[in-house]
């Protein structure tokens, strides 16, 4: 084994599950026929709260094909936990509508479907309060934020650096309930054996679905598989184990058979998660040169009564911008509605519509271009936790995107560019995401017959894992990529973090290097000779991690729009979006390039249609399909790029990588709707710019 | 639930004359939402795509008889030019996959008021062939509409064809979407000249209960027009007539839309669309 | 937040006086029929091989594709028609298969993703240009595009990149890789009619 390959890390190479997805031959979660199969469907509570009085079980058994209906009073007893949102069916409580208050076997789907639908269930319901308002009596202070940080921070005297601030700019802003939608329902087939349970599972983390689902069927950790090759899009939302896992494993349980169950697109309104809505105040206090003196950033959010999702909306406005004077808070009321989770960027994503609305309107307000203002605000050190920036190329992003984009001499005053019925306007905002790693360990093996195998139980639901985990491997290993064969998506492989935070490739990517130098060591000492069984070696990052020295590591970003509006029906049309990012070394420009576009045209979803209504009498989310919760479609994504900035990082990862999977849509609606001001003269603070958003505005 | 085969058009009848309840489906494409995302299920499904007869169009006089079981797409790429208002709003109707399955008759059947067709049907003065085996009636579009998701169609009645005058003059079709494509119309408007008979025909979708005309504004607008001297259009007569034609909605608050926002880009796509049609009429182009 | 009228679904099933009600699980339909599956005998090919089977009218073609013929390329994302990850050829046309009772397609050939690579394996122009183009990420909504970019070049409708993108939004991406599936279909209407203008 000494061949000699240049590195792969760096070049563009092909996603190496792609022949699979082109042709159909990638078997996602649901695709698992184990023998003896039968389908489960969920029923879903149509109360927002109350209890479940009676499920007539027994007239959907007539039905033909019918093998059982499991609700709270027979269904198996689950070890108690902390995440009430996994124990399902243990009590007759609804906490929202559309919990599943029973789940029905059947020997094919149709059967399952009809017989959930015939299934009649007494409730005794009870008054319900869906209504997020910033002044609600029950808003609290959470004890943390996700994942951890502090609920509040406090520098400095900022109610009397804004009294005496010559700019200030003091603005609500508001985004909706998001959901993750992404294209493949969340889905579980599970089998019981004598080894114990084995789940088919969409999941953004085989370790995770494992460690968190042992648990509730007082298993080892090691009696429980989880096989998650190929997942259809996760966003976060299928970032820890929903009801659905729970319920497929209880089914299966029960009935003694493999099951196999999907939420439908509907059922994921209320069951698999989303972004929770928020009302934010931003009040920021300048001098005339558009200096900061203060900023004050404010969340108002919802949870879910059965559980807490503390959204972290304002812990990006702490490190943004430099003043001496800051606040930030989060406040949270539990309402009966569904479980909010992480959706892409969590925290950031809201929070830096905010921020960077705010920060446009006060570039306006001093008569300073939005670009020079981010540019004078730049701290030098982070500015609430007092530490250096491993690297901080935020002005690089704004000067280079400004330049690529056009920027120069745009003309800042609104509403004064027309081309035939549409008014034309430019935006920026700033980007940035936290750089984080996790533990993880892997495993790499000489085969006996030439090549190479690497196992880790990372996620590839679409970001290019697999790829780029080769790459970091044949680097290593210093063969070309073809010679590796990567393994992962099972918790049968060695431990991986969750496909979040935007940490895989930091956290896996040294856990597969570690390996793979593990493995070269152990190949030297035999000269390079390779045992008949093959020769393995494997890392756990644990220790490295600990070890590393405090510093505030995030990627940065700019985004720059340019929109059309329709001067007479409001309608906005993005015509560019240019993002410009500084992501330390971008190990596959390829895969890399498709991230940072998708997270901004989710941006640009989240910007123009995006919002989950809450129906207030009823208590769900009244838009729930796929023809109503509009996303973003092939003609709404018109001229986006994206480019990066090289950035030389030693302090991040051995392979000097900071994330991308979630910097891209940071942002995003923020330039949208700054370009829309620009264009219309008409501030959207609230999300999405609907029509008439812009219409009532007085276009 | 049963599923009904019928091969001819009379066995078809006959089906339906027997089971009132069984609900005809052509591309599937409304039946099958309603099925899949259990809004109700048939006791029966009466699939009309194996008559053949149903999947031809043929011109009658002045008027096109579209039948039953013509698709959007075949719509587009073949009547274009006879029927170019309903052309244009078929080209509006969800993704191809849809037009290549979905028919103007289903559109009819589910009378859903965002429907695409409806506006340039009621712009046209369309009129809906309705069959049982107790006869044929011919029911002009305005009374076709009966509320909500509700046709004046009986029980045992299919539809056979919809019976379209060919455009006399330009027509056009609006619809205002969020989204630049695969849109539910927030609400949509059509307009169709009728120069011989120095009329207006209006449609408007998604602001009312129903799809429907706007009498008022057609009076007023076939007044102000100069047909003979085809001089150009007065912008405050446009005006008036997009006034007259919000003024026929009635619009509520909805996901997809506020009501004042309705009322406002009726307005405005009336006057538009009457823009386009009056300056092709008078030989001056696009405006 | 706005005031909203819900115009469907639904029953209102919280009491006013908050006292005990029944709710049916059953959104719309007035009439809980019990029916029964009457299974309908259909005859159609797949791939260019005839299938002949006795089928439930309330199975979608996707569902017959997916759960009884093992064809699982097809996806399933919404029940809706809206996604168009179920995305087939009907006798040479895309329609969204979930919308499709299959026992409707009696008679008919049905095209799917495992249909389009040649038999040795040699995958099509169109999906070497996905892979080239990283024209997918997570690739659950890739079978559907490639069909529905397929037929896109076959319709004629890639002429320029305004139709390209108007011709393929019956296929949702989450990921957002329209920029690449807008170039894969592009290069690949370009290679295979050099009638095609610019882009």
């Amino acid at each position: 084994m000494t061949t000699v390959a240049a590195p792969s890390a760096g070049t563009a190479l092909d996603r190496v599950d792609g022949p699979e997805k082109v042709t159909g031959r990638a078997r996602y979660a649901y695709e698992n026929v184990p023998a003896d199969l039968a389908y489960a469907v969920v029923v879903q509570a149509t109360v927002s709260r109350g209890e479940v009085r009676a499920v007539d079980a027994d007239s959907v058994l007539q039905l033909p094909g019918m093998i059982a209906t499991i609700w709270h009073e027979n269904a198996p007893r689950l070890a108690p936990v902390e995440d009430a949102e996994l124990t399902v069916l243990q009590s007759p409580r609804v906490a929202y509508r559309g919990q599943v208050v029973a789940v029905v076997v059947a020997e094919t789907l149709e059967s399952a479907t009809e017989a959930a639908r015939l299934l009649r269930v007494d409730y005794r319901p009870e008054p319900h309060d869906v209504e997020l308002r910033p002044d609600h009596p029950g808003m609290y202070r959470p004890d943390h934020v996700n994942p951890n940080y502090a609920t509040d921070s406090e520098l400095g005297d900022p109610d009397t650096a804004l009294a005496f601030a010559s700019v200030v700019v003091d603005a609500t802003y508001t985004t909706p309930a998001q959901h993750h939608n992404p294209i493949e329902p969340h889905a579980t087939v599970a089998l019981w054996d004598a080894d114990g349970l084995t789940l088919y599972d969409a999941t953004q983390s085989t370790s995770g679905v494992r460690a968190t689902i042992a648990p509730l069927f007082a298993l080892p950790p090691e009696s429980v598989r989880v096989i998650s090759p190929y997942v259809g899009g996760g966003f976060g939302g299928k970032g820890a184990p929903h009801a659905q896992v729970v319920l497929a494993a209880l089914a299966a349980k029960q009935v003694g058979r493999p099951v196999k169950l999907a939420a439908t697109r509907r059922q994921m309104f209320a069951v698999t998660g989303y972004r929770t809505p928020t009302v934010q105040r931003v009040r920021l206090g300048a001098d005339e040169d558009g200096k900061l003196s203060a900023i004050v950033h404010e969340a108002f959010e919802q949870t879910a009564t059965i559980k807490e999702f503390a959204e972290q909306t304002t812990v990006v406005t702490r490190m943004m911008y430099a003043a001496p004077h800051r606040r930030t808070s989060h406040r949270l009321v539990r309402l009966d509605v569904p479980v909010p989770t992480w959706m892409r960027a969590p925290g950031e994503t809201p929070g830096m519509f905010a921020l960077e609305s705010a920060m446009d309107e006060l570039a306006v307000a001093c008569g300073i271009d939005p670009v020079e203002l981010r540019v004078r605000n730049e701290p030098t050190i982070d500015p609430e936790r007092g530490l250096p920036f491993s690297s901080r190329n935020l002005v690089a992003c704004l000067r280079g995107g400004a330049e690529r984009f056009g920027w120069a001499g745009r003309d800042p005053e609104p509403g004064v560019r027309r081309r035939g019925r549409q008014l034309i306007g430019t935006g920026v905002a700033s980007s940035t995401y936290p750089v984080y790693r996790m533990p993880s360990q892997a495993s790499a093996r000489a085969e006996p017959g030439g090549g190479f195998t690497v196992r880790i139980a990372a996620a590839d639901i679409g970001t290019g894992a697999r790829t780029v985990l080769t790459q970091i491997a044949a680097d290593a290993l210093r063969v070309p990529p073809a010679q590796v064969r990567m393994e992962v998506g099972d918790s049968a492989l060695p431990r991986a973090s969750v496909a979040g935070g935007s940490s895989g490739t930091a956290s896996w990517g040294t856990a597969v290097l570690r390996a793979c130098e593990g493995l070269m060591d152990a190949l030297h000492r035999r000269a390079g000779d390779v045992p008949p069984g093959g020769l393995e070696a494997s890392a756990d990052t644990a220790e490295e991690l600990r070890s590393q020295r405090p510093l505030s590591r995030h990627a940065y970003g700019a985004q720059f729009a340019e929109v059309g509006v329709d001067l007479d029906t409001g309608e906005v049309r993005v015509l560019r979006l240019l993002g410009a990012f500084a992501a330390g070394r971008i190990i596959n420009p390829k895969t890399a390039r498709s991230q940072l576009i998708g997270g901004m045209t989710m941006g640009l979803s989240m910007a123009l249609l995006e919002e989950s209504v809450m129906d207030l009498e009823f208590g769900d989310y009244l838009n729930r399909d796929l023809a109503q919760y509009h996303v973003a479609a092939c003609a709404d994504v018109r001229d986006v790029d994206a480019f990066w900035i090289e950035e030389e990082d030693p302090d991040l990862n051995p392979m000097g990588s900071k994330g991308i999977g979630e910097i891209g849509i940071v942002g995003t609606a923020a330039a949208i709707a700054n370009a829309v001001y620009h264009a219309t003269g008409i501030r959207v603070r609230d999300l999405p710019i609907r029509l008439d958003r812009l219409i009532g505005g007085g276009i | 639930m049963d599923f009904l085969r019928p091969v001819t058009w009379e066995q078809a009848l006959a089906y339906k004359a027997e089971r009132p309840e069984a609900t005809p489906i052509q591309g599937g494409t409304d039946v099958m939402v309603e099925i899949n995302l259990d809004k109700g299920r048939p006791a029966a499904l009466l699939d009309l795509n194996p008559v053949a007869e149903l999947t031809r169009w043929s011109t009658e006089g002045t008027e096109i008889r579209v039948g039953a079981g013509v698709t959007y797409t075949r719509l587009i790429a073949e009547l274009g030019p006879l029927l170019p208002g309903l052309a244009q709003a078929s080209r509006t109707v969800g993704s191809p996959q849809i037009r290549n399955r979905g028919t103007v008759a289903g559109n009819l059947g589910a009378a859903s008021p965002a429907g695409d067709a409806h506006p340039p049907l009621l712009a046209s003065g369309a009129i809906v062939e309705a069959e049982s085996v107790r006869g044929t009636r011919m029911i002009p579009i305005t009374e076709f509409y009966t509320g909500v998701k509700r046709n004046a169609l009986r029980p045992d009645e299919l539809i056979r064809a919809v019976r379209i005058p060919a455009a006399a003059g330009p027509q056009y079709f609006s619809k205002i979407g969020t989204r630049n494509a695969m849109v539910i119309a927030v609400c949509s408007f059509a307009v169709a000249l009728h120069p011989g008979e120095r009329r207006v025909g209006t449609g408007i979708g998604s602001a009312a209960p129903t799809p429907r005309r706007a009498p008022e504004a057609e009076e007023f607008v076939a007044a102000a027009l100069d047909w003979e001297g085809r001089s150009p259009l007065d912008p405050g007569a446009a005006r008036r007539f997009g006034e007259l034609v919000a003024g026929a909605a009635a619009p509520i608050d909805d996901v997809r839309g506020r009501a004042d926002y309705r009322l406002h880009s009726l307005a405005v796509m009336a006057r538009r669309t009457l823009g386009w049609a009056w300056n092709d009429y008078t030989g001056r182009g696009p405006a | 937040m706005t005031a909203i009228v819900r115009r469907s679904g639904g029953n209102p099933t919280n009491a006013p006086d908050g006292g005990l009600c029944l709710a049916l699980s059953d959104m719309g339909s007035s009439e809980a029929t019990l029916s029964s599956a009457i299974r309908t005998e259909t005859t159609f090919t797949v791939n260019g091989r005839r299938v002949q089977m006795e089928l439930d009218p309330r199975e979608s073609l996707l569902d017959v594709l997916r759960e009884r013929l093992g064809l699982t390329g097809t996806k399933k994302g919404c029940d809706h028609g809206q996604c168009g990850a179920c995305t087939v050829h009907l006798d040479g046309r895309r329609i969204v298969s979930c919308l499709t009772p299959a026992v409707q397609v009696n008679g008919q050939a049905v095209t799917t993703i495992e249909g389009v690579a040649a038999p040795d394996g040699t995958l099509h122009p169109l999906q070497e240009a996905f892979i080239d183009n990283d024209a997918l990420q997570c690739g659950y909504c890739t079978p559907g595009q490639v069909m529905s970019g397929l037929a896109c070049i076959a319709e004629g409708h890639a002429g320029d990149d305004d139709e390209i993108r108007e011709y393929l939004s019956g296929n949702l991406c989450r990921c957002g890789a329209y920029a690449g599936i807008l170039a894969a279909v592009r290069e690949t209407a370009r290679r295979t009619d050099s009638r095609v203008g610019e882009g």
